[in-house]
């Protein structure tokens, strides 16, 4: 016999209370569209001067130290570097790494919680969109850089010459270069699509050269049915394909190290092992720049609530799980081997001159989220969760230091051991590096709405309250 | 007989069910689903405006660009290895393994860019249906537009007035791109 069933009437309004009770969640305190407006363009027009300070300091660190040491080791060349026999690959390429990581944090919050419907991302998307776009700019400097000779780039470009000599398909090198210019292209254009519809509002609400640019970049939107029809549609069909392009960007970053013939480099959990903890850098990244927002940003406390960086929180704590569990896994098979070499470079890991970067590594990898996350009181906490966020990006940092410069400097030939140290010029071109994409971010702030306000009506037009029982619970309606 | 103009039936943004009224009102008083548009700051699917379905050719561009994208993958690991070979860690010319990788992202990249360009151009292209605009859309409000005489059958706008419709004749868009 068919269970009967009694439809649960939603309630318009809820009783007062239990109304109240939901107002800390965004989605259950609407405010009219044209105030949600007026607060993002508020926050996106307001500069203060303390903004054009941070804006002059961080272009002439970049100019300086980026730039200019950059071209200070072009014409003197690459033996200004630390890297030399046996490790030539040294702290380069850990940031390449490093970025493209923090560059998966927009395609997961945007794509993968789009596409399972999790309501909480709406705010920030846009927020985590701009990560990936501006980390994987920054991690595109580093294989240029790490060129040396990097006028000779354009021999990666598969075009015919005048000797028909094409580049090398086989290798991973160009699989990289292939990667990054696809996941670049495809995230940019991932962040634009989802704007039309904010730039179109900034043009109705604008004048002068702002006026032009969201002219131009908004392409006519009219908010007509068939565009928000196709604009459905070029989403759904990014946010689905985008996904696998992720996974394969960092995988193939795993496979410049796993195709080796290279002692502790030579496995075939490398690449998801490289993704979770590409998630889990690029995730941690986003809750930084969300508190930094919050906090600097004027109204930005209205969109971006505890909710959020307690539900970031939660998927940290399972990553952080997820990359505790990949590590073991690779260690464990890689110890019980009995490869010599293997077991040299791992005892060497944890007792060697550089031990303190492989124990900090687990310290802020697993140590830290693990005793922390799991209370709720330290995820509502913002400025508790912006250090613990920073330090498992500290974390990730030195994971691609131990597996890149401290394995290389101790392959299978003991009389060719080394250590290596980053130079001035490593450490400068890895500080200008971060302060480019602090940069970027925050000229984008002022230009670009960087709270989706049109998917946050949305939702809020799709949640309601329903009484169940004796009290009320969120609802959310399928509105597509 | 004058030109038909755009009018424009202006909602506010909590007034959806009156928009859909409206729009089931101008069909019953003889305004056809073509000469209708409906304008928001928010997607409404055709099922809850209760308008007929709309239809894009992006995802057929989306395909065509992934077998473009495809073509070239092909071209590269297969083609590039005849005209100038060379041997590298004993593997062969052509190996299906790596061209897999190779395959996945430019297949990928052609989708991707692909449903892009076709999003640009349906977007820019002009398209069917009265031409108006209001920027109060864009603070929520829903605007159904129509194409009729510059005069308003009498009954029509006391049909939308009552609805708490705002009525905006000659709702024509400015230019609102660049061409």
């Amino acid at each position: 016999m068919a269970a009967e069933t009694q439809s649960i009437p939603t309630v318009h309004p809820a009783a007062h209370d239990e109304e109240e009770d939901h107002r800390d969640q965004l989605m259950f305190d609407p405010r009219p569209r044209e105030e949600m407006n007026h607060m993002v363009m508020d926050a996106m027009t307001h500069t203060t001067p303390r903004y054009w300070l941070a804006v002059g300091i961080l272009g002439a660190i970049v100019a300086v130290c980026l730039f200019g040491m950059w071209g200070y080791m072009i014409a003197t060349g690459m033996g200004l570097a630390g890297i030399r026999k046996p490790v030539y690959w040294g702290v380069f390429i850990v940031l390449l790494v490093f970025w493209i990581g923090i560059s998966h944090a927009g395609t997961f919050v945007s794509a993968i919680l789009r596409v399972f419907k999790a309501e909480f991302r709406r705010p920030f998307t846009r927020a985590a969109e701009l990560m990936t776009t501006f980390g994987l700019a920054a991690g595109a400097l580093y294989p240029l850089v790490h060129l040396g000779r990097v006028w000779v780039f354009y021999w990666m470009i598969p075009y015919p010459n005048a000797r028909w000599l094409w580049p090398n398909f086989r290798s991973p090198l160009v699989w990289d270069f292939l990667a990054i210019t696809t996941y670049l292209l495809s995230s940019t254009i991932y962040l634009f699509l989802p704007l039309i519809p904010d730039l179109a509002m900034a043009r109705d609400r604008t004048t002068g050269w702002r006026h032009f640019i969201y002219k131009t970049l908004s392409l006519g939107w009219r908010g007509t049915e068939a565009e928000w029809f196709r604009l459905r549609k070029a989403i759904s069909i990014f946010a689905v394909a985008i996904i696998p392009v992720m996974f394969s960007v960092h995988t193939i970053v795993s496979w410049d190290f796993a195709v080796a013939q290279t002692a502790a480099w030579n496995s075939t959990i490398f690449g998801p092992y490289f993704i979770i903890g590409a998630i889990l850098s690029g995730v941690s990244a986003v809750v930084t720049i969300l508190i930094i927002l919050r906090s600097t940003m004027k109204h930005m406390d209205y969109f971006i609530r505890p909710e959020h960086i307690d539900a970031l929180g939660k998927l940290l704590l399972v990553f952080s799980m997820a990359w505790g569990y990949f590590f073991f896994n690779d260690y464990m098979v890689s110890w019980y081997g009995g490869y010599e070499a293997v077991r040299q470079i791992l005892t060497l890991h944890a007792s060697g001159p550089s031990a303190w970067i492989w124990y900090c590594m687990l310290i802020f990898n697993i140590g830290i989220p693990w005793l922390t996350l799991w209370n709720k009181k330290i995820r509502r906490t913002p400025w508790a969760m912006f250090i613990i966020t920073l330090l498992i990006n500290v974390g990730m940092f030195f994971e691609r230091y131990t597996i890149i410069p401290m394995t290389l400097g101790h392959q299978r030939m003991p009389f060719d051991w080394g250590e290596y140290s980053p130079r001035l010029p490593e450490i400068s071109i890895g500080i200008g590096s971060l302060a480019l994409f602090m940069l970027l971010y925050l000229l984008a702030s002022r230009v670009i709405p960087l709270v989706p306000v049109w998917e946050v009506q949305e939702g809020q037009e799709a949640h309601s309250l329903r009484k169940v029982g004796k009290t009320t619970v969120p609802s959310v309606a399928e509105l597509e | 007989m004058a030109r038909p103009i755009v009018h424009l039936a202006l909602f506010k943004e909590d007034q959806l069910e009156q928009a859909t009224e409206a729009i089931h009102a101008l069909r019953h008083l003889g305004v056809s689903d073509k000469d209708m548009s409906v304008i928001s700051g928010v997607p409404y699917s055709e099922k809850i405006l209760g308008r007929p379905m709309s239809w894009t050719r992006i995802p057929l561009i989306g395909g065509l660009g992934a077998l473009a994208g495809f073509l070239v993958a092909t071209f590269l690991n297969f083609g590039t290895p005849l005209l100038y070979p060379i041997r590298v860690g004993g593997m062969a010319y052509q190996t299906i393994p790596t061209a897999i990788v190779v395959t996945f992202e430019l297949t990928m990249l052609g989708l991707l860019i692909s449903t892009f360009i076709g999003v640009f151009v349906e977007t820019i292209s002009p398209s069917f249906g009265p031409q108006g605009y209001d920027p109060r859309v864009t603070d929520g409000h829903i605007g159904v537009l129509f194409s009729s005489q510059p005069e308003l059958d009498p009954s029509l706008h006391e049909t939308l007035e009552k609805l708490g419709a705002e009525i905006v004749h000659g709702a024509e868009a400015k230019k609102l791109w660049l061409f």
